[in-house]
C-alpha cells in the first residue's frame, strides 16, 4: 500500500461534487419548467438520444461486428425483453467475432 | 407506497447481473491501472456512475492529470442533469430532503428500470432509491471482485468485456422504442453523436447528440401537440 495520493483524493472530490450537484440541479431545475407541450416532447426523447449517443460511435468503432451486435440484441430484446439475455448475446457475438473471425 | 423500496430493489436484480459483469471489468481495470481499493471504493459510494468510473480508470496514470480527468468525469456525467430532468414529474409531491436523499444513488440503470415502471402504474421516488441501493450492493462487490481478479486475466477485450456496457445500453435504447415517431429523432441524435464524436475531443459528443435529437422531435412532433 503506498502513501495517500492527495491528488487522487481531489480528484474523486470534485467528480462526486460535479456528478451529484447536476443530478440534484436537472431535478429542481427542471420543476421549475412548465412540463407541457414542447418541453414534455423534449424531456421524453432526452432518455433514448442521450443512450444512443453514448453507444452509436461505439458501435460504429467496432465495424461489422458492433453492427451485427446491434441487430442481435435488438431482435433478442423484441423476443425477449430481457437485458441481461441480450446483454449476454451482443458481447458473446463480439468475443467470437474478436477471437474467431 | 412503503413496498416501493423493495419493489425497486427487487426490479433492479434482473439488471443487476450485467451491472456486476460492468462492475467486474471497471474493477479489473482499476488493478491494472494502478487505482488504489481504497480510491475505488471511495469512487463507488460517492461518484457511483460507471460509465466515470471507468474514464477516470482508463485516464489513471502515476502522474495524474488532475484537471483533464475531472472534466471528462463530469463531462460524461452531464447527462444526469438531463436524467434529473427527466425523473421531475416523480419528484413532483417530494420534498427538497427526499429529493436531495434519493437522487444521490440515481444511477442509468435505475433510472432506466424506474422510467419504465412509470409509465406502467404510480410509483413514489422510493422505488428509484431502492434500485439504487441494490445496485450500490452489486456495483462494489463486482468491482471488489474484479480487482482481486484483475491480476489473473491479462486481456479483457480478448472476452469482449469492454463491449458490454454497449451492449446493455443498446438493450436499454431498444427497451424505450415505442412507435416509428422514434426513428427519425433517434437517427439524427446517433449521427450527431457519430459527427461530434469525430471532430470533438472530449465527450461532449453525448450531449450534443442528445440534445440534436430531442430539439429535433419537438421541431417533428409539433403538430401531435395540436391533439
Amino acid at each position: 500500500m503506498s502513501e495517500i495520493d492527495l491528488n487522487a483524493l481531489f480528484i474523486i472530490f470534485c467528480v462526486a461534487l460535479g456528478t451529484y450537484s447536476l443530478r440534484y440541479m436537472g431535478l429542481v431545475f427542471s420543476n421549475s419548467l412548465s412540463n407541457e407541450g414542447k418541453v414534455k416532447i423534449f424531456l421524453d426523447y432526452l432518455p433514448a438520444t442521450l443512450l444512443l449517443s453514448l453507444i452509436a460511435p461505439a458501435i460504429l468503432k467496432e465495424g461489422v461486428l458492433g453492427f451485427v451486435a446491434t441487430v442481435f440484441i435488438a431482435f433478442c430484446m423484441y423476443k425477449t425483453k430481457s437485458i441481461l439475455a441480450s446483454m449476454v448475446l451482443g458481447v458473446v457475438i463480439v468475443a467470437i467475432g474478436r477471437n474467431f473471425i | 407506497m412503503k413496498n416501493d423500496f423493495r419493489n425497486g430493489f427487487i426490479a433492479n436484480i434482473p439488471i443487476g447481473f450485467s451491472v456486476a459483469a460492468y462492475g467486474s471489468v471497471c474493477g479489473m481495470m482499476s488493478s491494472q491501472a494502478g487505482v488504489e481499493f481504497y480510491e475505488m471504493l471511495l469512487m463507488n459510494i460517492f461518484i457511483f456512475a460507471g460509465s466515470s468510473q471507468m474514464l477516470m480508470v482508463e485516464m489513471w496514470s502515476d502522474s495524474l492529470d488532475v484537471l483533464g480527468i475531472i472534466l471528462a468525469a463530469i463531462m460524461i456525467n452531464l447527462r444526469y442533469f438531463l436524467i434529473g430532468a427527466s425523473l421531475s414529474s416523480l419528484f413532483k409531491k417530494s420534498t427538497s430532503k427526499q429529493k436531495m436523499a434519493y437522487m444521490h444513488l440515481c444511477a442509468d440503470e435505475n433510472w432506466a428500470v424506474t422510467i419504465a415502471r412509470a409509465k406502467k402504474e404510480a410509483i413514489t421516488p422510493l422505488f428509484l432509491f431502492g434500485g439504487g441501493v441494490c445496485l450500490l450492493l452489486i456495483w462494489s462487490a463486482s468491482t471488489s471482485m474484479g480487482y482481486v481478479l484483475g491480476e489473473f486475466i491479462t486481456d479483457p477485450s480478448k472476452y469482449a468485456l469492454d463491449f458490454a456496457f454497449v451492449a446493455i445500453f443498446t438493450a436499454l435504447t431498444f427497451n424505450m422504442y415505442h412507435d416509428k415517431n422514434n426513428l427519425l429523432p433517434w437517427l439524427i441524435a446517433a449521427f450527431v453523436a457519430i459527427i461530434s464524436e469525430h471532430f470533438i475531443a472530449g465527450k461532449f459528443y453525448i450531449v450534443l447528440g442528445a440534445l440534436a435529437g430531442s430539439f429535433s422531435a419537438i421541431y417533428l412532433h409539433k403538430d401531435t401537440l395540436n391533439e
